[in-house]
């Protein structure tokens, strides 16, 4: 995948997760932001950071936006969530409007 | 982690700032997606506190109180220090910046519009925002804007050149601060641009009114229609076309109409006169646009080929005056030229629209309605055919160009009321052209060709009868009663030779068949002499009645008119037709005694021996008896029948009708044949009264019922 179609999620410790625009704009949030008018600088593009989410969490949302990737291809299927992440997930997708 | 309104709000205001900046063009960075998130998060955590430090109604308000702020300090008072077109620009930046404030300040407070605003029905962020920039900027300055961008339009109306794409933006803001409605572009906007529309146009055709011509100011008029419908594509709202063009149509062509159509030299009756199709074309297109706009047009159109028809009838009135016979089938001619020239006139100038089709219709219904010199137009028409069709008529024209004349007659024919009368002139000219035109196409005719087959059955009758030969070669035609004109049949005294013709014929037709009454037609027949005159020897082709009166000289050197008459036992009329033919026409046959141009009953006659020609075999034409009146009679009996039953008809079916709907209802039934006379139906009614076929009630006067 090129540069120009990826973006960078860092989470609350740090860690890089890589994944494609399309997948990132599950989230209505990463979407606006995004789209925006007036352009970021081009340095900056492509990277969000997130200081209030842990890997954890990150790591499953960006697992639920490429399963809703294939969701909406018509392949149906099931989303696993541990129930001891249900809480922070949920506050997540709030906060994230997925 | 908890915070503070003051606390996030200070984050957000710095965020709102730098946005401000941003959009003021000041030098400041563009938003990275690190303070799009802060921002983000920060009005986030605010809302999902809980109470009581959930600060969704303060956010909310101090959004809207920042954008009014801003507008109240920065923008507007860069707006009241600006006039005419400079503030037009100037307004047109302030929004543009707006909307892209509003827009990212949309993404910032997103959170308020997911949950706080859908839980109270509260209006979005989007449309706060954008009501802010319409209650502090729009109310206070859209008279100004109005005026100037008004008046920016009148400077172009006048030639100059204007800044298009400002107008344009400007307008939009009309439309886009009504967020989906137009009431602000209408009534702010719209109704005055309007108003000053047709002032404008008013003071500018009470001008041109007075100085252009009519073609001229028609043409002002279009480029005008033209101009302002561009105008519209340039800048103003689509919505706004039909009224603009209603307006000034209005103001150019509703107000000044008749004035226009009715100048002097360069109106509508002139253009007609001088035949301008563009400007009738033209005319046409404007015209139709206003309401009731084509009514006037039609009407001058119908006045002005009234005319031209008119004119026509009076010079064949006047040519028929003067004895010229061509000028009837010169007028029938020219009429159906008339037909032609401004039927094209409707369907090229006047787009083939109803009004004008009819106005034609009534023209010619009028004129053509109109006889010349005693003759009504059906005979006219009839004549007119006869002459095309006939071999050796006025006319020699292809077989194409007969097709083509006859359809054109045809289109005549539906203006003419009696059309009854035409078709019985029509039939007895066809039955003279089938009986005497060699050239007739007489294989259509059934009866025609029985008669040839009786013919050449006779011929060999003849031919195996030796004493049955009358010494004369005789042919006959035999025709059935019913198939034919009715004709007058005389009590011809004929000469010896001729009637053992017809008594050979007789008994040979008896052979045939014994059911069936022979009379003869002597009116019809005709006969080859051999004259044996002085000079040459010369063969005459006569008619029967001529041929009959001069045998009579076989055995007398001269006779008088009243010896004649008794010696062929025909009426006065005939007899004096048949001697002028002989003796006061081209070929003088006989010697009249006295010698005068006229026969009278008290002349003598005398076989002129000396008489030649350079021919060897002439025909002596004799006239035939003007139809006129019994065809004229004839039809006038139909008609009272065709008036009975229609009566009857209407009648039988209605049970009771009162006189006037009747009548009404009988001239409609009739009108695709002749249109009927009033008092005819009036006069029939009481026959059919006196005939038990209706009757009057008692109580009503006016009321008919049908009697069974």
């Amino acid at each position: 995948m090129r540069k120009e179609d990826t973006v960078k999620l860092i989470s609350a410790e740090g860690f890089e997760f890589v994944i494609s625009k399309e997948a990132a704009m599950v989230s209505q949030t990463i979407r606006n932001m995004l789209t925006s008018p007036g352009s970021f600088a081009e340095a900056q593009h492509g990277e969000v950071t997130f200081p209030e989410i842990s890997t954890t969490i990150l790591e499953k949302i960006c697992q639920y936006f490429h399963w809703s990737l294939q969701y909406a291809s018509g392949k149906e299927t099931e989303f696993p969530i541990e129930p001891e992440l249900t809480l922070e997930l949920m506050m997540a997708a709030n906060y994230l409007h997925t | 982690m908890e915070i503070e309104l003051e606390q996030g709000w200070e984050i957000v205001l710095r965020g709102f700032n730098k946005l401000k900046n941003i959009v003021e063009g000041l030098p400041e960075p563009q938003f990275t997606s690190e303070d799009y998130m802060k921002l983000y998060t920060t009005v986030y955590t605010m809302c999902t506190q809980k109470p009581p430090h959930d600060y969704s109604q303060q956010l909310y308000d101090r959004y809207r109180e920042s954008i009014e702020d801003y507008i109240t300090s920065t923008v507007l008072p860069s707006l009241r220090e600006k006039h005419d077109e400079f503030m037009l620009r100037e307004l047109v930046k302030r929004w543009t910046n707006h909307k892209v404030m509003v827009r990212w300040l949309s993404r910032f407070f997103h959170y308020l519009d997911r949950y706080f605003i859908a839980r109270r029905s509260l209006s979005p962020l989007n449309e706060v925002g954008l009501t802010c920039f319409r209650n502090l900027v729009y109310l206070e300055l859209n008279g100004k804007v109005r005026d100037a961008v008004i008046s920016l339009i009148d400077q172009e109306r006048e030639g100059e050149q204007i800044d298009r794409a400002l107008l344009k933006n400007i307008l939009d803001i009309f439309v886009e601060i009504g967020m989906g409605q137009m009431d602000y572009y209408e009534n702010d906007f719209e109704d005055a641009m309007l108003k000053d529309t047709a002032a404008y146009y008013s003071r500018k055709a009470s001008n041109w009114i007075q100085e252009d011509s009519c073609p001229d100011y028609m043409l002002k008029a279009e480029e005008c229609l033209k101009r302002e419908k561009e105008r519209v594509s340039h800048y103003l709202h689509s919505s706004s076309e039909p009224k603009l063009l209603e307006k000034v149509q209005n103001e150019l062509l509703s107000v000044y109409g008749n004035q226009l159509l009715e100048k002097e030299h360069s109106g509508c009756h002139a253009l007609l006169r001088d035949d301008k199709v563009n400007d009738l074309s033209r005319m046409f297109r404007l015209f139709s646009k206003i309401p009731r706009g084509l009514e006037p047009v039609s009407s001058i159109f119908k006045q002005h080929v009234t005319g031209e028809g008119t004119a026509l009838v009076k010079q064949a009135e006047d040519a028929a005056s003067n004895k010229k016979s061509v000028g009837l089938q010169v007028f029938v001619r020219k009429v159906i030229e008339l037909h032609d020239k401004y039927l094209a006139y409707v369907s090229d100038c006047f787009q083939n629209h109803t009004l004008f089709h009819k106005a034609l219709k009534e023209a010619f219904e009028i004129f053509c309605n109109k006889g010349v010199s005693g003759s009504s137009s059906a005979e006219l028409l009839a004549t007119f055919c006869d002459n095309i069709l006939k071999k050796g008529g006025s006319e020699k024209l292809s077989d194409e160009a007969i097709e083509e004349t006859l359809e054109k007659v045809v289109k005549l024919l539906a203006y003419i009321s009696d059309k009854d009368l035409f078709a019985e002139f029509y039939r007895k000219k066809l039955a003279r052209r089938l009986l005497f035109d060699k050239s007739a196409n007489d294989d259509h005719v059934t009866d025609l060709t029985l008669a040839r087959e009786n013919q050449t059955s006779f011929e060999e009758y003849l031919g195996n009868n030796a004493n049955a030969n009358p010494g004369i070669d005789l042919t006959v035609t035999v025709l059935t009663t019913g198939f034919w004109p009715s004709y007058k049949s005389f009590d011809l005294n004929l000469p010896v030779e001729m009637v053992k013709c017809v008594e050979v014929f007789r008994e040979f037709y008896q052979t045939k068949t014994k059911h069936r009454k022979i009379t003869w037609i002597y009116s019809l027949g005709t006969c080859n002499l051999i004259g044996k005159f002085e000079p040459k020897t010369m063969e005459l082709i006569v008619t029967t009645y001529q041929a009959s009166a001069l045998l009579l000289f076989n055995t007398a050197d001269r006779l008088s008119y009243s010896e004649i008459m008794a010696q062929l036992n025909l009426t006065d009329d005939d007899v004096v037709r048949l001697l002028h033919s002989l003796s006061c026409a081209k070929y003088k046959i006989l010697i009249k005694d006295p010698n005068t141009k006229t026969i009278s009953p008290t002349d003598s006659f005398e076989f002129n021996t000396k008489f030649t020609d350079k021919m060897r075999r002439i025909k002596i034409p004799l006239p035939p008896v003007d139809e006129k009146k019994k065809v004229i009679e004839d039809v006038d009996k139909d008609r009272r029948y065709a008036i009975d039953a229609s009566i009857v008809r209407i009648m039988k079916s209605r049970k009771t009708l009162c006189h006037q709907p009747l009548v009404m209802e009988c001239v409609a039934q009739l009108g695709r044949m002749f249109k009927p006379d009033i008092k005819a139906i009036k006069k029939r009614i009481e026959d059919l009264i006196s005939r038990d076929y209706l009757e009057r009630d008692k109580d009503n006067p006016n009321l008919f019922r049908y009697l069974a």
